[in-house]
């Protein structure tokens, strides 16, 4: 079992044998070895469990072991549900374990399996596991996977490996240490791209210097400003601080689709997209009519044109106000003298800027 | 066309309903001349002027009444929470005097470790204030202090409403001004923070910042030293009022580098920016709070380092004079350029890494790079109005000026001038600074008032003019101004249907402007006049209901416990109890001291034994928590609650916030987490 590949694994495995292998053939060290073995192989660093090697592992009568193993359970049938985001999360996973084993190379006091439903179904039965995601670490003194083991809870993975290893840490008290991400870009491509800049910097300046470049001309800085406005009125900010999604699953019907929601402070990413459209067309397309549409030499293209921009420009401000009172619930009047006007008023007891009333967060 | 139809609006109204009411903004564009037709001859400038004037000062009591709603609809109070503390201290300050007040150690705050209060407030409104107090005393005017604090907000609003109008003169002509003025005066983002009784420092810090704008502006395409001089004491007006003012000293020093690049360097803008900067920085360095921020901190470098910029192109013309070769002279330019900007970036390195620059403040960060606060400062992502906003908030604050404004974008880039670049380039990098945080839209309203104007104006004018031009078949003397009116003249073959058009387009824009100052009105009166300390709700029959537990709540702290009490609280509470409790608090919404309030956050969300052991070292007394289970009121403690695990876990890691929520949930009733239960709290 602890031929292994390498010398320092070998000098490793020796020191851990050592000890135990004195006393008696333990099947706690025969079982270490053969996963360190099993870990040294893969790339991650994640194991792969089956049935049977599960079972040897896992054996009730070798608790307590020197321990503990967290499992991931996987099913590649699975993985183009996007809502489940197996595939993501197991890629996280496997970057837990890469980062546990970096940081401590000679502390194999856990190891990180997954495990497929179809190779192992009787696995994820012994478990119990019905629904993925699901991660599982069962513990040294665990002698029934089933009971003894401890279900991660969704929120512990939803922020990523960072809080599984929160969650390691604070299960077994072993430190994970940071966790390694890869770069965005490797080193190759940032070089690449920092010499294509290289290379393309003098014919810029020559450019520039030139004064014939499209920086020259004030249309691009027009529309640049108009998208610089775009992005702000449309709350892309909000989306990219709060990490909105692009639209919900509605919860009654998961088949239809939420882009609107309702309340003040908060919003999805179409329907803030949708509404900056909504402001800024207006701008542009009066820019348009006395830019481009007066070079037309036909009078009813003209006029036709004109009408039609000036429809979409009313029904662009009309929906705008109806969504905006829709979402924010206020019914916005005029104060005549006769009218009752409290009937609207459902809202006052707000906080001072509406906008956030619905979460006062200090 | 379609910008029309929103545009006219404020050019008609003169014409239907002169005499302005409260709730409708006065008329404000007023081509004047569409009523020259049945003028006097003679007299159209001075028709003119009076017409204007007329409507300016409708537009200043419009402004001042509009924000008296929360008097009318509550009583003539101090809102919310910082106020309290400027109140205080104003308080203090007619009290005792100028040296006094500068020199005031306070211990009932931030027990026990005090406040130096002369050293760590801006006390331009406090000292606006006492100065208008001092003057009516002078006069004979028996008023109270607290009267004069609640109506300083509406009374500074209605200056800005007049610098928006020079302003809007100076950028592109008159009716500009007038729309702008008639626009900011009741725009809702700008109200906010402007009603009767928010005695905030926003209050009269957004009338110094367009102040500074405007005279900077002006000083630019004077060249006149006067104007630069005014500036500056429009900066230092600015910096003693609100921290804010970062956004001047950055802003302008990169409008002066756009315009550097962009080749518009000239004398005028020399001289406008050298005095600006030297005699502004000089004179907020008077400003004990800000100290010597403006040549030690990051965020001020930008401005020095234009300066110096500016030096080296004031002397490479000079060299550029004396010689006459040009092959030379670029040599020169580019040897003199190269050393200049290495000298720069080296002295910006030493001074950083030798710790004489300090490096920009996370507050500052947090506005460039906008999830930086959200990781790292959670006490900055607590505070409601630091949230980013939302499209339904822009729309709650701008309504129809949303519309106009990328019509406006359009038309400064029509006309390029040092002026139109100015504000292009204050209206985009504060809308981008609003999108970050709710609060910043204030900062962006004059902004987008301007630009906005400039669509209304611009528009309005051409429409008219085109009215003007079927009244008198022989049309007009001026020249068509802008493209859309040349345009319009040149296919000049249908008349009756061009005249009934821009009829119709009036009438639209005319809709449109009515419904923005409706939607104006509504907002003001309903959403924005709340004092937030006593709270109004409708009950089941439309009656209105007053709470006013909270004053109750401190009353009876002023009057049942010892003077020399310390209460705790979460720091929303702190000038409140400071204020109307008169007893010692541990923290308040000054939030310096991070260490400190999350200790008391710590103590909020421990066991009870553990939160006593805390309490003790923190020599504790009184503890005061807000619930409004019973009432429904929606930002109770329990609202707050996670906040306090944050930022007390921020600092103590002992504190994880996962341990109070059920399932990624937070619930409060029988079913949540047995450590939320069993905390102090």
């Amino acid at each position: 079992m602890a031929i292994s590949s390498t010398p320092t694994l070998l000098h490793l495995l020796f020191l851990l044998i050592l000890p135990s292998a004195i006393l008696s053939s333990d099947p706690d060290s025969s079982a270490v070895s053969e996963l360190l073995h099993l870990q040294s192989q893969s790339k991650s660093g994640l194991i792969h469990l089956s049935d049977h090697l599960l079972r040897r592992v896992l054996h009730p009568s070798s608790a307590p072991r020197p321990f503990s193993l967290l499992i991931f359970f996987d099913a590649p049938q699975l993985h183009d549900k996007t809502e489940l985001r197996l595939k993501h999360l197991k890629s996280e996973f496997s970057l837990l374990a890469t980062s546990f084993i970096q940081n401590n190379p000679s502390n194999p006091n856990i190891f990180f399996a997954d495990i497929e439903f179809k190779e192992s179904q009787s696995s994820f039965g012994l478990f119990g596991v019905q629904a993925l995601p699901h991660i599982r670490l069962v513990g040294p003194e665990a002698k029934d996977p089933k009971s003894d083991s401890i279900q991660m809870d969704s929120n512990d993975f939803s922020n990523l490996a960072e809080s599984m290893a929160q969650f390691v840490e604070s299960k077994t008290g072993l430190t994970v240490g940071p966790i390694h991400r890869p770069p965005m870009l490797s080193k190759t491509q940032i070089g690449l791209l920092v010499l294509a800049f290289l290379i393309s910097l003098p014919f810029l300046v020559k450019r520039v210097l030139s004064g014939e470049t499209l920086l020259h001309d004030w249309r691009i800085w027009l529309s640049g400003a108009v998208s610089v406005y775009f992005f702000s009125v449309s709350g892309a900010m909000h989306n990219i601080i709060r990490k909105m999604p692009m639209f919900l699953a509605d919860r009654e019907d998961p088949s239809k689709l939420v882009f609107f929601y309702q309340g003040s402070g908060m919003q999805l990413g179409a329907e803030g997209f949708a509404v900056g459209f909504l402001y800024s067309i207006v701008g542009i397309m009066l820019a348009f009519v006395t830019h481009v549409l007066v070079r037309v030499r036909n009078v009813t293209v003209q006029r036709f044109v004109m009408v039609v921009v000036l429809l979409v420009s009313f029904w662009a401000v009309k929906k705008v106000v109806f969504l905006d009172n829709w979402k924010t619930g206020y019914g916005i009047h005029a104060y005549w003298p006769s009218r009752i006007y409290w009937e609207y008023d459902l809202y006052a007891f707000e906080d001072k800027d509406p906008s956030t009333s619905e979460t006062n967060l200090r | 066309m379609v910008g029309k139809v929103e545009a006219v609006n404020g050019g008609v109204k003169p014409t239907t309903t002169p005499a302005s009411t409260a709730d409708l903004a006065p008329p404000a564009t007023t081509r004047t001349t569409a009523f020259s037709f049945r003028a006097l001859k003679l007299k159209t400038k001075q028709q003119e002027l009076l017409i204007r004037v007329t409507i300016l000062c409708l537009v200043y009591v419009l402004a001042f009444i509009a924000r008296l709603f929360s008097v009318l609809r509550y009583e003539s109070m101090i809102h919310e929470f910082d106020p309290y503390f400027n109140y205080r201290t104003t308080l203090y300050l007619t009290q005792k005097g100028f040296y006094e007040f500068w020199n005031w150690f306070d211990s009932e705050s931030w027990y026990p470790l005090g406040r130096i209060i002369g050293g760590t407030l801006y006390p331009g409104l406090m000292v606006t204030a006492a100065l208008i107090y001092w003057t009516l005393r002078f006069l004979r005017f028996a008023v109270h202090i607290r009267e004069v604090c609640v109506l300083t907000a509406p009374f500074f609003a209605s200056n800005t409403t007049l610098v928006a109008y020079f302003f809007g003169k100076e950028l592109w002509d008159s009716g500009a001004g007038l729309v702008a003025a008639a626009l900011i005066a009741i725009c809702p983002g700008y109200i906010s923070r402007s009603v009767a009784g928010s005695y905030d420092n926003e209050a009269v810090a957004i009338f110094a910042l367009l102040l500074t704008f405007y005279l900077f502006v002006k000083a630019v395409n004077k060249g006149s030293l006067a104007w630069a001089l005014a500036s500056a004491f429009g900066y230092f007006y600015m910096v003693s009022a609100w921290g804010g003012y970062v956004f001047i000293i950055n802003l302008i020093p990169l409008y002066v580098l756009v315009l550097l690049i962009t080749g518009r360097y000239s004398m005028r803008l020399y001289v406008a920016y050298n005095c600006m900067y030297v005699l502004g920085m000089l004179l907020a360095m008077q400003i004990r709070f800000v100290g010597f921020q403006h040549v030690q901190s990051g965020e001020h470098m930008a401005a020095m380092g234009v300066f110096f910029l500016m030096q080296v192109f004031y002397f490479l013309d000079w060299v550029k004079y004396l010689l006459n070769d040009s092959k030379l002279f670029q040599a020169f330019l580019r040897i003199t350029v190269t050393c200049a900007v290495g000298v720069g970036a080296v002295a910006l390195g030493v001074g950083t890494a030798s710790g004489y620059i300090s490096p920009w403040t996370g507050r500052f960060y947090s506005l460039l790079d906008p999830t930086y606060a959200k990781d790292h400062i959670p006490i900055i992502a607590s505070v409601s109005e630091h949230q980013p906003t939302a499209w339904s908030s822009f729309m709650f604050d701008f309504h129809i000026l949303l519309f106009l404004f990328p019509a406006g974008l359009y038309f400064c880039f029509k006309r390029l001038s040092d002026a139109t670049i100015f504000i292009v380039m204050y209206g985009l990098t504060s809308m981008y600074f609003a999108g970050v945080m709710v609060r910043l839209i204030l900062v962006a309203t004059p902004a987008v008032c301007l630009i906005s104007a400039i669509a209304v104006s611009a528009t309005i004018k051409n429409l008219t003019q085109l009215l003007r031009a079927k009244n008198k078949a022989a049309g007009p003397g001026k020249g068509a101004t802008s493209a859309k009116a040349s345009s319009k003249a040149s296919l000049d073959q249908s008349l009756p249907f061009q005249r009934n058009g821009a009829i119709a387009l009036l009438v639209g824009a005319f809709y449109l402007l009515s419904r923005y100052s409706t939607h104006c009105t509504w907002v003001t009166s309903e959403a924005y006049s709340s004092p937030s300390i006593v709270l109004a709700a409708r009950g089941a029959y439309g009656n209105r209901v007053i709470f006013d537990d909270y004053r109750e709540a401190y009353f009876w702290l002023r009057q049942n416990t010892p003077s020399d009490a310390k209460v705790m609280s979460w720091w929303d509470y702190g000038y409140q109890i400071t204020a109307m409790g008169n007893r010692t608090v541990i923290v308040d919404n000054n939030t310096w001291n991070n260490t400190h309030i999350a200790t008391v956050g710590r103590a909020m969300s421990s066991y009870e034994d553990e939160a006593y052991e805390i309490m003790r070292s923190l020599d504790v007394d009184y503890v005061l928590v807000v619930f409004g289970g019973v009432t429904g009121y929606s930002s109770d403690d329990i609202n707050k609650f996670l906040w306090m695990v944050r930022i007390g876990g921020g600092v103590f890691p002992v504190i994880k916030e996962p341990d109070y929520l059920v399932n990624g949930e937070y619930r409060v009733d029988k079913g949540a987490a047995p450590k939320m239960l069993n905390c102090l709290m």
